[in-house]
């Protein structure tokens, strides 16, 4: 790529001229709008703090700043060093809406998860320990190894560390994203286009800049494609071992990315196979194919054994409940913004999005058959980003039933890789062809697109801080529990084996350190509370919790108050009831006071903590 | 920059933060010598593999890439080595990546030097530049909210088993005189308050309560009297301070001394 375009200037005028005062004027308005629209964003995350409307404020300051971003990004005037930059700047802008709704520490699910497996890196010395939160993702130390190291070798701490890797991997995306599509257009214009459009998929603004080791493993599968369409045009060797670098530090970072990719190469390799003059190319995509799947079945089989029964569930559910949908009229599905605070335009974006989506699509398709390209191998990756993109629409189905949603959400940011790399010259064509028109309506599409799509990827409370709320993943971390998690760990060390709700064990199981355990078919540690006073804990229960050394309980009071803000309790297949009531009496929490076997040591109100005597029991 | 030189530039990172963890102890400015080692190293890596050198973006992006994926690259060799992952194993580890690729790099180069290529620094220049202007607003608008006031957060008064009392595990022997149970008190997020202190052997009181005064924000510790249960039985025990409580089991001194508590003197 050649980033400075050699242009003929007017005699008598030096040619930096132009681009110094386009530079400067895009400086000046991206800078003026980055802090209009920083503080815009610092005031929706403090109207949301304290109980008001943050929805304006926080899309004022997202669209104040992207829509001038856009604007530089796709004109045709802009230059491709100005260009650059501006992708950085868009790319550093959309990671403060996640630094500002968390700066100081972890708030999403997994994001204690992560916190913890990192932190015991930097404790222990050693990969590979078992996480007590998310049970796979010790098997997966590539984002965990990265923080740590940042972290011993820097001083910062767990969570600056994981913070300084995020936004580096952040636009690592949007700069990959624009590097791939110059691959397959060879046009910096297009490039920029496509890398904006993919920042507008529902997991790009919220849920891929989380502590979570996707966020790092989407930019290492987006190089690893980068890597992987240069070795299949070029052939050389060091694409080749570029790739398979690349593709194993995404195997060793993320069990679902590292499967995307194989995917991705998979379409990838096959729209190069039998065109004319493109058999080098595609017998080294699929050897590549073939050596990226090996490193994965290798890692899974030897390394990471428990993933497939970690993802199985969620497969087998969520296409039972698709056939629910089917065969049952809506039985097993979900209703979309049930109970959402989400102002009504964002809700009507959000299902205008995949609408729009659609539409783009089609009008892509269409001009890709209009409009071939010469080279057999571009026209293959064309037609390679197509396939991908309409992978979107029918995991859009998922989105209906409550297990498929998450696996919905999480296959966007690869779909929304091929419709960003299809729609881009279709884009840039408009913007050639009627600007005066097309440019305001692109833009307004970006807006819609924007809104609609983070609407639908992630629900108010993991965008907005807020006041405490019990059974709410991002809101449950209160200054008791953590008070209560931190007495334990002072008083009786780490690594303990306890049994918890879902919410206590959050906490418990980071910064706590422990190794708190919420219930399961085969453990029902659930039975504990659920049995009302007077009636004995069923013995096979105790005698389990006794043989796997089993020392604390926590009790959280507020689950005899209150409802789970998101309707459970301690795991997904609970046999608890959920009306819109407590599933839980006083009693229920209350009689661990009174059962010889369990010894209350700690108490704050809310929050108890009881060693279990077993011999008594026994 | 040429390879020696890269070389050398990423040596003296290294070297500055084996340096800082062996003296100094770790700082900020250790981030900027971690950055310019990885950088060095993506670009190593991007020297040693390929050739000719890819345009400027590809090459930046291409370079960080693989500079960060040499932190995991190392923790992982280490692992297997079992080698503890610490500061100084990971710039050891980190060194022998670089003079790994670098020599590699070297290798290739001998074939014929690599072009300076003027666009990669104006490239680096149009990733900085924003990058920092990006950091200096970003940072600032963090800055200024985690410091802005927020609402303040639900208070709490906690009362827990404190010193040897920690470790009960299993019903104490509480001898003629009774037995002075320690206890923890912590407050946070409420105003100052006098509660009631009260302990209940069984079902009975064990006396009338004592005011305890508690601090706002404060820990403290008390020590709390229990006398000695009535039979030699087993007795529920418990101390309560307002609505919290702790709850143990114990025996009067006429029974078989079970499971004394760890460090109860008096016992």
């Amino acid at each position: 790529m050649t980033l400075t375009a050699v242009r003929p200037s007017p005699a008598g005028i030096s040619p930096k001229a132009p681009g110094t005062t386009q530079a400067m004027a895009c400086a000046a308005t991206l800078t003026a709008a980055g802090v209009a629209g920083a503080a815009a964003l610092v005031t929706a995350d403090r109207s949301a703090e304290w109980g008001r409307d943050p929805f304006g404020w926080f899309w004022l300051g997202m669209l104040v700043f992207t829509l001038p971003a856009v604007w530089w990004a796709g004109r045709r005037g802009t230059g491709p060093l100005l260009r650059v930059a501006v992708l950085v700047a868009y790319a550093c802008f959309t990671y403060l809406p996640k630094l500002l709704r968390n700066p100081t520490g972890p708030r999403y699910h997994d994001e204690f998860a992560h916190w913890r497996q990192s932190r015991g890196i930097l404790l222990d010395g050693h990969l590979f320990d078992p996480n007590p939160i998310v049970r796979v993702i010790g098997d997966f130390p590539g984002l965990h190894a990265t923080v740590a190291a940042v972290s011993a070798l820097t001083g910062a701490s767990v969570w600056r560390a994981a913070l300084l890797v995020l936004i580096a991997a952040h636009v690592l995306v949007v700069l990959g994203v624009a590097v791939l599509a110059e691959e397959i257009w060879r046009d910096r214009r297009t490039a920029a286009v496509a890398a904006i459009a993919y920042t507008l998929n529902s997991s790009f603004l919220f849920f891929d800049t989380q502590f979570g080791y996707e966020s790092l493993a989407i930019p290492l599968m987006i190089w690893t494609l980068v890597a992987l369409l240069r070795a299949m045009a070029d052939r050389g060797a060091g694409w080749i071992l570029a790739a398979l670098v690349l593709a194993a530090a995404t195997v060793v970072t993320h069990h679902l990315t590292a499967l995307g990719l194989i995917a991705i190469m998979i379409v990838f390799s096959a729209a190069i196979t039998g065109r004319r003059g493109a058999a080098p190319a595609a017998w080294t995509g699929w050897a590549l194919t073939v050596a990226a799947a090996g490193l994965v079945t290798g890692w899974l089989c030897w390394v990471a054994p428990k993933t497939a029964g970690y993802l199985d569930p969620y497969l087998g559910k969520a296409l039972g409940q698709i056939a629910g949908l089917v065969h049952d009229s809506g039985s097993g599905g979900r209703t979309l913004f049930q109970q959402s605070v989400a102002p009504w335009w964002e809700q009507k974006a959000a299902f205008a999005a995949p609408v729009l989506a659609l539409a783009a699509m089609i009008a892509a398709a269409w001009r890709l058959r209009r409009r071939r390209a010469a080279d057999p191998l571009r026209r293959g990756f064309a037609a390679a980003a197509l396939a991908i993109g309409l992978c979107y629409f029918p995991a859009a189905v998922l989105i209906l039933t409550p297990s498929g949603a998450e696996g919905a959400r999480r296959s966007w940011a690869f779909s929304y890789l091929g419709i960003a790399l299809v729609v881009a010259p279709l884009v840039v064509a408009l913007l050639d062809r009627a600007a005066r028109v097309a440019g305001p309506a692109l833009v307004a599409l970006v807006a819609v697109m924007l809104v609609g799509n983070t609407a639908a990827g992630m629900n108010p409370s993991y965008r907005f801080p807020g006041p405490p709320a019990y059974g709410s993943d991002t809101r449950s971390l209160t200054p008791e529990v953590v008070a209560a998690s931190n007495w334990l760990r002072a008083t009786q060390g780490r690594d303990l084996r306890i049994v918890a709700d879902r919410y206590a064990g959050l906490i418990f199981g980071s910064s706590g350190g422990q190794f708190p355990v919420t219930g399961s078919v085969t453990f029902p540690t659930y039975e504990l509370y659920l049995a009302p006073p007077g009636t004995p804990v069923p013995p096979a229960l105790i005698a389990q919790l006794s043989s796997w050394n089993f020392e604390y309980l926590i009790v959280d009071r507020r689950m005899a108050r209150e409802v789970p803000e998101i309707g459970i309790y301690f795991e997904t297949n609970e046999p608890i009831r959920h009306n819109g009531r407590p599933a839980f009496t006083l009693g229920q929490l209350t009689k661990f006071d009174h059962l010889p076997w369990t010894i209350k040591i700690y108490d704050s109100g809310d929050i108890a903590i009881y060693r279990f005597d077993f011999e008594v029991a026994s | 920059m040429t390879t020696p030189r890269l070389l050398g530039a990423a040596g003296v990172c290294l070297g500055a933060l084996a340096f800082g963890e062996l003296t100094l102890g770790r700082s900020g400015p250790m981030g900027i010598f971690l950055a310019g080692a990885l950088f060095a190293i993506g670009e190593l890596w991007s020297r040693a593999l390929i050739r000719p050198a890819p345009p400027a973006l590809l090459r930046l992006g291409l370079g960080a890439t693989a500079g960060l994926i040499g932190l995991p690259l190392v923790a992982l060799v280490l692992h297997l080595a079992g080698v503890p992952i610490r500061a100084l194993s990971l710039t050891a580890g980190l060194a022998v990546l670089t003079a790994g690729l670098g020599g590699v790099a070297l290798l290739r180069e001998r074939s014929g030097a690599a072009v300076a290529d003027p666009r990669f620094a104006r490239t680096l220049a149009a990733v900085a530049i924003p990058g920092v202007v990006a950091l200096v607003v970003g940072g600032a608008a963090t800055f200024a909210y985690v410091r802005m006031p927020h609402p303040p957060e639900p208070g709490f008064t906690s009362v827990a088993l404190g010193g040897w009392a920690a470790g009960i595990a299993r019903p104490v022997t509480i001898p003629a005189g009774g037995l002075d149970v320690p206890i923890r008190v912590s407050s946070a997020g409420r105003p100052p308050a006098v509660e009631p202190l009260a302990v209940r052997i069984g079902d009975r009181p064990a006396g009338p309560p004592q005011p305890v005064e508690v601090a706002a924000d404060s820990t403290r510790a008390v020590r709390v009297h229990v006398p000695a249960p009535p039979g030699a039985g087993l007795h529920r025990v418990e101390i309560s301070l307002g609505a919290a409580s702790t709850v143990f089991y114990a025996r009067g001194r006429g029974a078989a001394p079970h499971g004394r508590a760890c460090g109860a003197g008096p016992c």
